[in-house]
């Protein structure tokens, strides 16, 4: 479990943050030694250089008996840690240090091996007459430590805090990982309705979190869909399915009398066709919806589209007593699957047809609502449908008290609902005082 | 029993199909119509079969066991064989006649079907002569492709545009039973089964111009299985 944290993109991130920032604060660190270091030094020869002047002035005033006591103040000086030498010709006269060999300028001297080197600077004040002051490099070195010091505290602090915040930020990334993880476990076991937790943030996590929740919402929409069709067939196809078994049963009762059984045989083919023919149409439904014949649209003129329809229906209607009228004004393309749309149309007509009584009117309508659209309007003057029920004639498999008389299998408006979905065109019932009218409204093709 | 022949031949199908249970109705139903039939149930074996030997026509079924029935029409062609092929889909595939008919069968049959139908189709491709020419005359009538002319006894007879495509359809199929749905395929391009009468308003309106007021029919109604076109 715990190693898991080091896999987690934010351990990962805290500890490229603590690496660059361990860098950089030893260079900091060996910059600030380095600046302490030349500071203190500038310090102690700055200093001595200030004693060596006034020694001079001493000795050029008053000799070196002067120079003797200005020595003895300097070095009785309360808190003083300065170190002093006098030497005439080789021989200490005054001061803390033993006699050294004189260098001038500023001078590191070792007095001796137990003792700490000492930093300052020599000049001869006379020839033969050499003096030093100094103080020992110890104040130096313990400051410079006591600043590493620090500076490594502080190190290791952020050390540690990055640390711990990468253990912290990975834990909270791992959280709600596991919790979408979770949700994703639930969803597979069955709970369709569990969601990826959102904190309303608006992070990567977050964003990702309420997409993903965006497409189960879609697929869950999907499987209603499909579980209310595979519900639908079964209630729908029992009472075919019940027919063809009667046909059957009276097929082999009457199997002596061969005009009776001939035509419960009949009766029995027309009904499994009929079975057939809903499978088809819902296949063709899923087929459509998937949206795979998108690719082999071409521009299509309605106009022409309309009259191939009329032309096709005429017939049909003049047979039923029914008249169909076509009005079209303005020609306008748009870009469709011409099979399609044949059908799409042919349905609504068929409707129109099938479910109005003798000596309705059927009008087929190019309208232009409003630039780069154009709408193709299906009406009759029939008895039209209740407002109440006009919301569910293009759910699948419903079809109207009234219309169970006739063919069809309740499927025609699912199919040009989904054929219109297809060419991202709406279908609308328009509001009419008389009959139904089916309005399928299509951007037009730029041309 | 009736032989199919061509001269004294009996004609000869080879039928593609691994449902064996399909493949014994069909084979049934086509023997019973006096062809000889020679069966395949697998993919490479029908397409070896075919290459091998001159069948008058190939009935395929779209799906098939180490070759589909699509890519076997495609390899036949490519093979440079004109043997009609008739494909056997399964149902409702809306891109299966488009497919099918590019992929160079001659025609397609969505299952399940009627026997009538299966029939129909199958006489239709084998026989499928004088498809090109622009004049057509079946007893007193004749059809100009070209200037979209038809005449009846040297009358001439005033068509739709669609009727014109329906008669024609009709004449070229002379002699032979043409289905509802080869109508809807062919004459009005529908691409689904419509719920109104649409074949049958029509051929009543082309029998009311061709027919009435001359002494015999040319257009017979063929029960259960569809219309023939006929100088008896």
């Amino acid at each position: 479990m715990r190693i898991r944290y080091f896999h987690t993109e934010g351990f990962r991130l805290s500890a490229i943050y603590a690496l660059v920032f361990a860098l950089s604060a030893f260079s900091i660190g060996a910059v600030v030694l380095l600046i302490n270091r030349h500071a203190l030094r500038d310090q102690i020869i700055q200093s001595s250089s200030t004693d060596l002047e006034a020694m001079q002035r001493a000795y050029d005033q008053e000799g070196i008996r002067e120079v003797r006591e200005v020595i003895g103040q300097l070095k009785g000086a309360p808190g003083a840690s300065e170190l002093f030498l006098l030497q005439k010709d080789g021989q200490r006269i005054a001061g803390n240090l033993p006699a050294v060999s004189p260098q001038l300028g500023v001078v590191e001297l070792r007095p001796s091996a137990q003792r700490a080197r000492v930093l300052g600077v020599g000049r001869n004040l006379a020839p033969g007459l050499y003096v030093f002051s100094g103080s020992e490099l110890t104040h130096v070195r313990r400051v410079q430590e006591q600043i590493q010091q620090t500076l490594l505290w502080a190190f290791l602090a952020a050390l540690l805090l990055s640390a711990v915040g990468g253990v912290l930020v990975s834990r909270s990334f791992l959280s709600r990982t596991d919790a979408m993880a979770r949700a994703c476990r639930a969803i597979m076991d069955g709970n369709l309705k569990a969601r990826l937790p959102v904190r309303g943030t608006r992070d990567e996590l977050d964003r990702l979190a309420a997409t993903v929740n965006e497409m189960l919402d879609r697929i869950a929409v999907l499987m209603e869909n499909l579980g209310q069709v595979t519900n639908d067939i079964a209630h729908d196809l029992r009472t075919p399915v019940t027919h063809l078994r009667q046909r059957l049963e009276y097929g082999r009762r009457d199997s002596a009398d061969p005009i009776k059984s001939e035509a419960a045989f009949d009766a029995a083919i027309e009904k499994t066709d009929e079975i057939l023919a809903m499978f088809a149409a819902l296949l063709r439904i899923v087929q459509i919806e998937g949206g795979g014949r998108r690719a082999a649209f071409t521009p299509l003129g309605i106009t022409a589209l309309l009259e191939q329809l009329r032309d096709m229906f005429v017939p049909v209607a003049e047979a039923a007593n029914h008249s169909i009228f076509l009005e079209t004004g303005e020609d306008a393309t748009v870009n469709g699957d011409r099979a399609l749309l044949v059908q799409l149309f042919s349905n609504l007509i068929e409707n129109a047809i099938l479910h109005t009584p003798d000596g309705t009117a059927i009008w087929l309508r190019l309208v232009h609502p409003a630039p780069g659209k154009v709408a193709v309007i299906v009406a009759d003057d029939g008895p039209g449908v209740p407002r109440e029920e006009q919301s569910k004639i293009f759910r699948r498999l419903y079809r109207r008290e009234a219309s169970r008389t006739t063919p069809g299998y309740g499927l025609g408006l699912s199919v040009v609902a989904a054929i219109a979905d297809l060419h991202g065109a709406k279908v609308e019932i328009e509001p009419a005082s008389r009959g139904l009218s089916v309005r399928v409204t299509f951007e037009t093709a730029a041309s | 029993m009736k032989r199919q022949q061509t001269g004294k031949r009996t004609l000869r199908l080879l039928l593609i199909e691994d449902d064996r249970e399909t493949s014994a109705f069909v084979t049934e139903a086509l023997e019973g119509r006096g062809y000889e039939v020679e069966r395949s149930f697998d993919g490479a074996d029908g397409l070896a079969m075919a290459e091998a030997d001159n069948y008058d026509a190939l009935v395929v079924d779209r799906m098939l066991p180490s070759m589909d029935g699509l890519t076997l029409v495609q390899l036949l062609r490519a093979h440079g064989r004109h043997v009609p092929v008739l494909l056997l889909t399964t149902m409702s595939g809306l891109n299966d006649r488009v497919e099918g008919l590019e992929g160079g069968a001659d025609d397609y049959l969505a299952k399940p079907f009627a026997t009538a139908e299966l029939l129909a189709r199958v006489t239709a491709i084998v026989r499928r002569t004088n498809g090109d020419a622009m004049r057509l005359t079946v007893g007193d009538l004749e059809l100009d492709l070209f200037n979209r002319i038809a005449q009846r006894n040297g009358k001439h007879v005033d068509l739709q545009p669609q009727e014109f495509r329906l008669l024609a359809y009709l004449v070229r199929n002379a002699g032979r039973v043409v289905t509802r749905a080869m109508l809807l395929e062919h004459v009005w391009d529908l691409q689904f089964d419509p719920r109104t009468n649409i074949v049958e308003t029509h051929i009543s309106r082309l029998r009311g111009k061709v027919d009435r007021g001359f002494s015999s029919e040319l257009i017979h109604t063929i029960r259960g299985a569809g219309y023939m076109l006929r100088a008896d």
